[in-house]
């Protein structure tokens, strides 16, 4: 395989400095929650610059509109819940960044899980692959502590615990993980969920600093998927080989150009409910 | 655009265009939820106009929002291949007047924020076309197909944001921005007569991608219409995986940050024109 071990090492030392220049932005951020959690008392309403529209589009985002909870009137209750001033306070901000941090829980959990496979993080695994989960691990790591961080900011508990919904999807996964196709495709379902989330929450937002930290992690995400969407594309196409930095550019087929992103306006269809990984 | 004769790929074109075209069609199920929003943008016109004076919502976004602008591209030393001449012309093919002015309209706020977005997809636009015609005639030596994949995708990607923060203007009773951001447009003419080969061409589209992600990341933080900040957020990171492309071609680590930066962000205090 065409990979230069020292290169690629040089890569994640350049990239740990590039990482500490990146941090000041999201360090500002966080700092400046602390300004604001004095000057904004939690039963102030912080909703004065995002819309009725998009609040309430955002909290009703993954209730039922059909089934038994929507029969047993458990939908409008909580859209009478979720529409009174009372709730519609930090409280928002801070279920979101929970959720948030319980996605890069699990994130950090399946990217272990992945580095135990011998075809990722053992001695058959492509080593670029390798570095990339190992890495992309890492960075999941300093979102959790940025999104808790932020929580505790704003007044809430840190979230340590995965995704709810999403544990049960890595769950079902974890038996067909018989290969690497089928962990990158598992990791950008993870990955793209994430990014989907963020987009949506960035708008939603009441804290700007709760935004500006979300924003700041939300295109990260969306590179992984490109990455991971290439990564699929040459394993499908059985080119492994062409999995390499530098890869041999000549080499690639033309649908590699592009097959990372699909999308010319980030989707978020795929995002998960604001309150789906909050603590009860 | 020539491509290379170097294929030897025991991999399915075949499949890898189905995939693509599976993910095409998956982003124009996503165009729904864009228009969607700057039909929302343009209902609150009235908002956004009242809410000049509110743009910015603490000082020190503001001033970094202003004069964030930095040194983009600045590595990038004067030279004289001939092929900065090109973008004017490539602007002019690709649909954009250079200069095209935007006369008798002077935009402030979140609207000003907007035009600069549109500039700077402008001259993305103009600046991708510019190596695809170098491409063509050959100045960059072999292309690989992947690379002249990428930048007609990334391209194409690039006019529709244009048109997205085009529309929101026009939405607001304003006239369309059809320039560059001419401020970033002098240093990409001094680094585009250096480019002499792919490498070269894809440093100088991650600079401008780059820019675009940090610009749009600082506009998150002071931008007041709700809509025009999901407009941006839906756009940020799509610039940033354009970036991570081409980090890759380029050998580079393709992820290189944990969180996004806003150095190199542009200011409203660019020129448009």
């Amino acid at each position: 395989m065409a990979l230069d071990d020292t290169r690629l090492r040089d890569l994640l030392t350049q990239s740990h400095d590039l990482h500490s220049d990146a941090m000041e932005t999201t360090r500002v951020a966080l700092d400046e929650y602390v300004e604001l959690a004095h000057d904004e008392p939690l039963h102030d309403d912080s909703w004065a610059d995002v819309d009725p529209v998009t609040r309430r589009t955002t909290l009703l985002r993954g209730l039922p509109k059909s089934g038994v909870l929507a029969a047993a009137g458990l939908g409008t209750a909580m859209v009478a819940l979720l529409a009174s001033p009372a709730f519609a306070n930090k409280t928002m901000d801070v279920q979101m960044l929970q959720t948030a941090a319980s996605i890069e829980n699990l994130a950090i959990a399946t990217y272990d899980t992945a580095l135990t496979l011998d075809f990722i993080g053992g001695a058959s695994a492509n080593a670029v692959v390798k570095a990339f989960v190992q890495k992309t691990k890492e960075q999941h790591q300093q979102h959790a502590e940025a999104f808790n961080a932020a929580v505790t900011r704003l007044g809430g508990k840190a979230q340590d615990q995965p995704d709810p919904v999403l544990l049960g999807v890595v769950n079902n996964a974890k038996p067909s993980l018989t290969g690497p196709a089928q962990v990158v495709d598992l990791a950008i379902e993870l990955e793209d969920g994430a990014a989907q989330t963020y987009v949506a929450n960035t708008g939603t937002y009441s804290n700007k600093n709760a935004r500006i930290v979300t924003a700041s992690i939300m295109g990260v995400e969306a590179q992984h998927v490109a990455i991971l969407n290439a990564v699929k594309a040459l394993l499908a196409g059985g080119a492994a080989d062409l999995i390499a930095l530098p890869p041999d550019a000549a080499k690639l087929p033309a649908a590699a150009g592009s097959v990372g992103f699909p999308n010319a306006f980030y989707p978020t269809t795929d995002a998960r409910p604001a309150n789906e990984g909050a603590m009860q | 655009m020539r491509r290379s004769r170097k294929q030897q790929i025991a991999i399915s074109e075949a499949e890898l265009v189905g995939m693509t075209n599976d993910l095409e069609d998956a982003h124009h199920e996503t165009l729904p939820s864009m228009r969607e929003s700057l039909v929302e943008w343009s209902d609150s016109n009235e908002d956004i106009r009242t809410g000049i004076t509110r743009l910015v919502s603490t000082a020190s976004s503001r001033r970094a929002f202003l004069f964030g602008g930095g040194a983009v591209l600045g590595g990038v030393a004067l030279a004289g291949s001939g092929l900065g001449n090109g973008l004017a012309a490539a602007a002019t093919r690709s649909g954009l007047a250079v200069p095209a002015a935007v006369p008798g309209q002077k935009l402030t706020g979140d609207l000003a924020v907007v035009a600069l977005a549109a500039s700077l997809e402008n001259l993305a636009v103009a600046t991708y076309q510019a190596g695809i015609d170098a491409a063509t005639k050959g100045s960059l030596g072999e292309v690989p197909p992947a690379v002249v994949t990428f930048a007609q995708t990334a391209q194409s990607q690039h006019k529709d944001h244009a048109a997205a923060w085009n529309g929101v203007l026009t939405g607001a009773g304003k006239k369309a921005v059809s320039g560059v951001d001419l401020t970033v447009k002098k240093s990409v003419d001094k680094a585009f007569a250096q480019v002499k080969d792919v490498p070269g061409l894809a440093m100088l589209a991650l600079d401008l991608e780059n820019s675009a992600a940090a610009t749009y990341l600082s506009a998150i933080g002071v931008v007041k219409s709700p809509a025009g900040i999901k407009t941006a957020a839906t756009i940020q990171p799509v610039e940033m995986q354009h970036a991570a492309i081409l980090n890759f071609v380029l050998g580079e680590y393709p992820v290189p940050d944990a969180f996004a930066k806003t150095t190199g962000a542009r200011s409203v205090k660019d020129k448009v024109g």
